[in-house]
């Protein structure tokens, strides 16, 4: 999937370059370098469109349908703050970077692992939350690999494009890319892959008893990361953003939605 | 006065050419047979008379009417083009029905399209329609077929569809019918029943061309035969004149092949 | 939400939502298709050589590129080279997009197959109309249409069913038809998460449709089988 977009980026950028010659060309080079006044852009038009998926518990609808969770409350707060409204809409996660480029939205807020392919593609804030990478299993063979080492003889599924794909790389496990952190978890509960990496934060609320998979269990975690929300390259938002972080993080109101969701534990400090 | 006048007609395709200085003329009622051997521009000549092929000279004049002139082609819209043929009806060698019309619809649909042409067709439309279908009707019965009105073409012989085909060539009343090989692509046990319609047409008084094969057809029903040859007229005359007493070497050898 | 019993109806739910999205897409798309599809054909045949070519060179690159990349383009690329993104961000306008890429992607395949129809009736068709004085419209509409009709038929219909399961294409720019409604139960959502049925459940509501679609087309079929 991941060679496949990389593919389709490289015709996109060719055609476009075709498409507009030279004029697309400056007009790219410049987004890189120069900033992009979105803080006026989003203030002329009234909103903030934020690019989610449907990721419990960071953003997801209630029974209502409205959307919230402690990435989605966070995201009405600071939209708040700049005196627009928020709209939120679901995006394909792995077009984040495109849905971006292309303008059908100002942000990507979900949960977002700050990996160096996230940090060279958007403009990116300061970490906000702490998550891990870490090893599914089905319980009954949880016993049987209880190190890296040994996990090597398995067959992982990880989520294209994901910070699990990059910790499965870096392991140097055999694995294959999957769409979602979802998809990799019915791998292993269909027994196609043996395990899987997923984030620790989903983890929590997809695994174990009371879930679909009740047959699996986490294991050891592979890594410490962060996560961050992104924005266009050069965007003014961005530091629009931290400041808005520090704000409520020393005056609690960030810890209090964290509580709200469970997440309080994972919170990063601001600087 | 003729009712019939073709003058220096000649078509060329590609480096072909088909048709060479073609002249000859008709009278009111009369029965012409094309005969000559294949590819001797016997079809192409019919198709040239219903502005299906456009030749490259000549004239073709009809009741005094020049319709077709060579040299002033901007004359040749689409509509000059349809109000002229109409003076032609042509039957073709494989029928060319429409297979989704019943026989009675076949011959019936051209007719009512002009008819829905026509400024005043909405104020007595049912009356109209009426009266298209009785004069299908009556067609179809001269032709035999009353029974087979409703029946669609492939549920007909050769010799229905044949039939059903020249009643819906005469249903626009054309001033002349052409026949192009009618019985060429027929059963031999079913030519005799076309042929005996086109006979009974003759008798009232249909002015016809046919191109046939059927030579002794040709020498029982024409008034005036036409021998064709590498796209030259080659002889004309009565039959009598033709059959009997050839005066060019190719009539004869085409005629004696016949006799074998 | 543990049981089955208690998922089942807000997982419907969202199915139906979904399966809504992927039928507005369906219809759109055939609505759209089947007359522009007839328009290319002539253009494809065009005697103005230019436009012939033109038209012909515009089906070549469409049926010769994945429909998925096709959505990409029309939806990414005029915010991407011209930075003005003409669609909008919401689902209206993902919407718009979706539907104008499967029009052109479809049209050009139903112009292929209507071309191959009109090539197919035999020329003598055209010419018993022309010599009983039959305007080239009345032509096209009175005798050649249902002969088409009847040729393309079977052809279209397999396009047709194809349609159906098409539309799950344009998740790729995040249109959420009844898979995208399916999958977002394994991430989480509406208080289910982890649950894999709901996709697979989605196999059943293409497999209605597309029955309901042979039942539909087959008697079509049957209807022309009056004449030959």
């Amino acid at each position: 999937m991941k060679k496949f977009l990389s593919i389709v980026m490289i015709m996109v950028m060719a055609m476009s370059l075709a498409a507009c010659g030279n004029s697309a060309k400056t007009s790219t080079t410049s987004n890189k370098e120069s900033s992009v006044d979105d803080l006026k852009s989003v203030k002329d038009k009234g909103k903030l469109v934020v690019g989610i998926t449907d990721f419990e518990p960071m953003d997801y609808k209630d029974e209502s349908g409205k959307w919230i969770g402690f990435d989605a409350d966070m995201a009405v707060k600071f939209a708040e703050s700049l005196g627009v409204e928020v709209e939120f809409v679901e995006i394909e996660w792995d077009n984040k970077a495109l849905e971006l480029e292309a303008g059908s939205i100002d942000c990507v807020w979900n949960g977002m692992t700050l990996t160096d392919e996230v940090t060279s593609a958007m403009s990116c804030s300061n970490a906000y939350c702490n998550n891990a990478q870490i090893v599914i299993l089905p319980k009954d063979k949880v016993d049987s690999y209880p190190d890296v080492e040994s996990m090597k003889a398995l067959n992982f599924a990880v989520e294209a494009g994901s910070a699990g794909e990059a910790q499965a790389k870096e392991n140097g496990f055999n694995y294959t890319a999957v769409n979602n952190q979802a998809s990799a978890l019915m791998e292993v509960s269909a027994g196609t892959s043996d395990a899987a990496i997923i984030d620790s934060l989903m983890a929590a609320a997809m695994v174990g008893e009371g879930t679909s998979y009740e047959n699996l269990t986490y294991t050891i975690g592979l890594n410490s990361e962060e996560y961050g929300v992104g924005f266009r390259k050069g965007s003014n938002l961005t530091e629009e953003l931290n400041k808005f972080f520090k704000t409520c993080y020393d005056d609690g109101s960030m810890k209090e939605v964290a509580s709200k969701y469970g997440v309080q534990a994972a919170l990063a400090e601001q600087q | 006065m003729s009712i019939l006048d073709v003058s220096h007609i000649s078509k060329s395709f590609g480096n072909t050419e088909v048709l060479k200085d073609i002249c000859f003329s008709l009278e009111e009622s009369e029965v012409l047979s094309i005969i000559g051997s294949s590819g001797s521009g016997k079809t192409t000549l019919l198709r040239c008379l219903n502005f299906l092929e456009t030749p490259d000279s000549g004239t073709i004049t009809v009741k005094s009417n020049k319709i077709f002139d060579a040299e002033d082609l901007d004359y040749l819209t689409d509509a000059n083009k349809r109000k002229n043929r109409l003076h032609f009806g042509l039957v073709f060698q494989s029928f060319n029905l429409f297979p989704q019309y019943t026989a009675l619809e076949n011959v019936t649909l051209a007719k009512e399209l002009a008819a829905k042409r026509e400024d005043n067709f909405k104020e007595n439309k049912k009356a109209i329609l009426e009266s298209i279908k009785q004069e299908g009707l009556d067609l179809l019965a001269q032709m035999g077929l009353s029974d087979r009105k409703d029946n669609y073409p492939h549920q007909l012989s050769g010799g229905q569809c044949q039939r059903v085909a020249i009643a819906r060539a005469l249903a626009l009343k054309p001033d002349i019918l052409c026949f192009d090989e009618p019985t060429s692509a027929l059963d031999p046990e079913l030519t005799g029943e076309v042929l005996k319609v086109i006979k009974e047409l003759a008798e009232t008084k249909m002015t016809m061309i046919i191109v046939t094969h059927e030579m002794s057809f040709a020498k029982e029903v024409s008034d005036k035969v036409i021998f064709m040859d590498d796209g030259y007229v080659l002889e004309s005359g009565t039959p009598d004149e033709v059959f009997n007493h050839p005066k060019e070497d190719r009539t004869i050898q085409f005629l004696s092949s016949f006799n074998k | 939400m543990d049981t089955f019993v208690e998922q089942f109806p807000v997982v419907i739910n969202a199915l139906n939502i979904g399966f809504l999205q992927t039928l507005k897409l369906f219809f759109v798309t055939l609505i759209g298709a089947l007359p522009l599809g007839l328009i290319i054909s002539f253009g494809s045949k065009s005697k103005f050589v230019p436009l012939k070519l033109l038209v012909r060179f515009i089906i070549w690159v469409v049926r010769g590129t994945p429909l998925m990349i096709q959505l990409l383009i029309i939806y990414y690329f005029p915010g991407l080279v011209f930075h003005n993104n003409v669609w909008g961000s919401n689902e209206t306008g993902r919407f718009i997009a979706t539907a104008i890429a499967f029009i052109i992607n479809y049209s050009c395949y139903f112009s292929e197959i209507f071309r191959g129809g009109i090539n197919g009736i035999p020329v003598g068709q055209d010419e018993a109309g022309l010599v009983l004085g039959m305007t080239k419209k009345e032509i096209f509409f009175k005798v050649k249409l249902l002969q088409m009709i009847k040729r393309i038929l079977p052809p279209i219909s397999n396009e047709i069913l194809t349609l159906v399961k098409d539309t799950s294409l344009a998740r790729i720019i995040a249109l959420q038809e009844v898979i995208w409604a399916g999958q977002a139960f394994m991430k989480g959502s509406q208080g289910i998460s982890g649950e894999i049925w709901p996709l697979f459940f989605t196999a059943i509501y293409y497999l209605i449709f597309n029955g309901i679609l042979t039942v539909i087309l087959g008697k079509l079929e049957q209807k022309l089988e009056y004449f030959k």
